[in-house]
């Protein structure tokens, strides 16, 4: 046991996509979202903590799984998807290489993409056999990662208190789909958006989670007054721990002005060869209806805020995430040390970003954790990387703390879910969770097609409760397919309602529908039957 | 041209056809909770239940009467209809959803929808769910056993940053906007935006295309660089050309012969900038074609 630190560090990263999943569809652009995530985060990230572990060198990461993401990396079609995707690529790199050759720099970064994407390829089909989240178990069982259960489709809880069996029905279900991809039941729970209402706690308790996260002001503003701010967690009156995210180690890496991921030095993520090239030559690479989209290949760097950007140097923008963790980590100490003359104990800082921050929007991130992770170990003693739950160990006692009701949203409330782009939606999602319930007491026992029915009509309950609709909505990007998701689950819903009623099952139909929405093969209706 | 009637038959379902309903045919009112000072509610009430509730009106009260939006303090834990506070909403005939500025960190309410008579006669047509706006800064409740002076916990407060004033990095964009001068919005963290490119002013890039034919079993090299040849023996080639000159070997080897072709190309770029030639004109549609 090395010596006491003088504070902690729990480092958290949030994965999560929707479920999109369009069998009915040869290519379907929105399902890149997921191709890209993994090229560009998990397998990175992936291939860098297990070489870390090979090394010897201690990584503690916290890492939330959304039951949707999992269900994504669990299928069959779209893990086959990638690797066409990949394909792509890979030819695509291929052209690139020659079409470059009378341009070093770009020539050059044209095999360095052939290069990512190969190994991509290698680390899914050959090492992984195409199935990641095994890998992330085993990251898990080495202790490298504490992966965090999440709501099933990551429902915006506070905007669902309306119903509360909602609520319950997205924590127990994102409490099975953890223990599905896991072996384990989860210690801690990320609530989608940070999205905490009072009272949920207690939802939490009943599936067996020890804590969750809140925004700073969750803790800050809870009742009484927290002794140690967001620096230690609080108790609810349930008896979970809610942690507090840190701001200002967030704001080193999140802000437009101060942040990391702004550097000069770092991969222009705007300027990519899918808007860039000819668009025949493109063609074959972007959306199957000639719409232009980002291939991943991206040649120059920020420079600057000018428009005529330099070509991007990878090795230049490694060190500069190399000397971004050096300073990360000395703004932690100093951080520490100002902090231990406000509380008698050592502050635990929580710092939880999006996964894909790094390595999709921040093209360097991955790099940056891998050097944060090694310098930690090798230059700041003083400050121990913990998850959460190792935190609870080692200071089991803690202020019993009401939180405030909060989320890590725009304002730090509900506004972003909650506004003349997307309110229409709540009186449709009530409803559905409504007779969801409705039909749960109707049918306390059920078997053959009806339960089938049962069960999809709360699958499409479900992935129309995702927030990620509602927050399209709101940025007006991909509006038309926000809406058209939203319309078809509770299309879906309805027919599927009626049908029960009238105990008239279209099984054909069910089938169908069966096939495309697909996740949570374990799901049991019944989690609606009592609140 | 009209087309001839379809007989009557059960077509596949499709959820294409299905149409958002406005209403469920229930009377309800939901409240939720936006932030610390703003509430929203939405509603519908069934024709029947308004047209009970009109019953127990007076003729005399059916002059000017008023549907409202009737919110309710209910902190102190009472009823609603003996709360202390309240405030009315006069709704027009169209409104199904309101936001409520109810301006009350920290307060409890709840809200009606019902009719007002000029007289100030309330019927209450529904009644909604209760919630808490959230509070908007620090409780003033100190546990003695976990005491902090007041002077530390600002203290700690202010080392923490700008509390609660959106650092919003569900929006991972945020930490990109030097690099996007350009867009605009805030984008989904787990998802791509499309580039905003800002329309610029110009920018050209020039490609080559070298192609040819060989016999189908030579081993043709473009600057050394073998290529592949179709079945047909056809190949080509496509190269960003930078500016300068370019001697493009191209050679074709079989088991007895030997080609070679060197297409030379010299590309030069002129730029010019400035006003342009008629301000006042009508701008031209579209940007010329600029990749």
């Amino acid at each position: 046991m090395a010596a006491q630190p003088r504070g902690y560090l729990a480092f958290v990263l949030h994965s999560h996509l929707p479920f999109i999943r369009h069998p009915e569809h040869e290519d379907f652009l929105e399902e890149r979202w997921f191709f890209e995530a993994l090229t560009e985060t998990y397998l990175p990230l992936l291939e860098r903590f297990q070489r870390l572990v090979d090394e010897g060198i201690p990584v503690r990461v916290t890492m939330s799984f959304t039951p949707t993401l999992l269900a994504m990396l669990d299928d069959e079609l779209l893990q086959r998807r990638y690797v066409r995707h990949l394909d792509k690529l890979l030819e695509l790199t291929e052209r690139e290489i020659s079409r470059t050759r009378w341009q070093p720099h770009f020539h050059r970064l044209a095999l360095f993409y052939h290069h990512r994407f190969a190994s991509a390829r290698r680390m899914f089909v050959e090492v992984n056999h195409c199935r990641v989240i095994p890998a992330f178990r085993q990251l898990m069982d080495a202790g490298a990662i504490e992966p965090l259960a999440s709501c099933a489709t990551h429902g915006y809880l506070p905007l669902m208190d309306y119903q509360p069996a909602a609520v319950r029905a997205q924590i127990a279900i994102g409490v099975q789909a953890f223990e599905h991809a896991f072996g384990r039941r989860p210690e801690g729970m990320w609530l989608p958006e940070c999205g905490y209402h009072p009272g949920h706690d207690a939802w939490l308790k009943e599936a067996g989670i020890r804590y969750f996260l809140t925004d700073a002001h969750g803790i800050f503003f809870g009742s009484p007054r927290p002794k140690y701010g967001t620096y230690a967690p609080v108790i609810c009156p349930s008896g979970v721990a809610a942690f507090g995210r840190d701001l200002e180690s967030s704001k080193s890496v999140w802000s437009a002005e101060e942040g990391y991921p702004g550097d000069p030095a770092y991969r222009e993520f705007y300027r990519d060869i899918g808007f860039d090239l000819d668009l025949e030559y493109v063609r074959p690479y972007i959306g199957s209806d000639g719409a232009r989209v980002h291939t991943g290949v991206k040649y120059h760097r920020i420079t600057g805020k000018t428009e005529s950007k330099e070509p991007y140097d990878p090795d230049r923008a490694l060190e500069q995430a190399s000397r971004h963790a050096a300073h990360f980590l000395s703004s932690r100490e100093r951080q520490v040390d100002a902090l231990r003359g406000l509380i008698d104990r050592e502050p635990l800082i929580v710092s939880p970003y999006d996964t894909e921050l790094f390595g999709h929007w921040w093209f360097e991130g991955p790099d940056w954790i891998e050097a944060l992770i090694r310098r930690a170990h090798a230059h700041h003693p003083g400050l121990e990387l913990v998850s959460p739950g190792d935190y609870l160990e080692r200071h089991p006692r803690n202020q019993v703390v009401q939180p405030c009701q909060s989320s890590w949203g725009y304002q730090g409330y509900s506004e972003v879910w909650l506004n003349g782009a997307n309110d229409w939606i709540y009186r449709h999602l009530h409803k559905m969770a409504e007779r969801m319930q409705e039909l749960a007491a109707r049918h306390p026992d059920s078997s053959g097609p009806m339960r089938r029915a049962l069960n999809q009509s709360a699958r499409e309950l479900l992935l129309a409760q995702a927030s990620d609709w509602a927050f399209i909505l709101k940025t007006q990007t991909h509006t038309a397919y926000a809406y058209r998701r939203l319309h078809d689950h509770l299309a879906r819903f309805t027919r599927l309602y009626d049908a029960i009623t009238s105990r008239t099952i279209d099984e054909a139909w069910l089938g169908q529908v069966e096939a495309g929405d697909n996740l949570f093969p374990f799901l049991d209706y019944r989690v609606y039957a009592s609140a | 041209m009209p087309s001839a009637p379809q007989p009557p038959r059960a077509r596949p379902y499709s959820e294409a056809t299905f149409i958002i309903p406005a209403g469920y045919g229930d009377t309800r009112i939901a409240l939720l909770v936006k932030d610390p000072w703003w509430l929203y509610a939405y509603w519908e009430v069934h024709p029947s239940d308004e047209r009970r509730v009109k019953s127990r009106l007076t003729p005399e009260e059916v002059i000017g009467l008023q549907t409202i939006l009737r919110v309710y303090d209910v902190t102190d834990g009472g009823a609603p209809e003996s709360a202390a506070h309240w405030m009315d909403i006069p709704l027009s005939g169209l409104a199904a959803n309101w936001y409520l500025n109810t301006n009350a960190p920290d307060h409890a309410f709840v809200v009606e929808i019902g009719l007002l008579t000029r007289f100030g006669r309330f019927l209450a047509i529904a009644r909604s769910n209760q919630v808490r706006a959230p509070r908007s800064g620090p409780s003033d409740v100190i546990d003695e056993a976990w005491r902090i002076a007041d002077e530390q916990f600002w203290k700690l407060l202010h080392l923490s940053g700008q509390i609660g004033m959106g650092s919003s990095p569900g929006s991972a964009k945020n930490a990109l906007e030097h690099a996007a001068p350009g867009s605009a919005g805030a984008a989904a963290s787990s998802m791509d935006v499309p580039s905003s490119h800002q329309p610029k002013a110009l920018r050209v890039h020039a490609e080559l295309i070298v192609h040819g034919s060989a016999d189908p079993r030579a081993t043709v090299t473009i600057q050394g660089q073998p290529v592949a040849l179709r079945a047909d023996g056809s190949f080509s080639a496509r190269f960003a050309l930078p500016e300068g000159t370019q001697a493009i070997d191209v050679a074709a080897t079989t088991a007895t012969h030997q080609a070679a072709v060197t297409p030379v190309v010299i590309y030069r770029v002129q730029e010019k900038a400035g006003p342009a030639p008629d301000a006042t004109a009508p701008a031209r549609r579209g940007q010329p074609e600029a990749r």
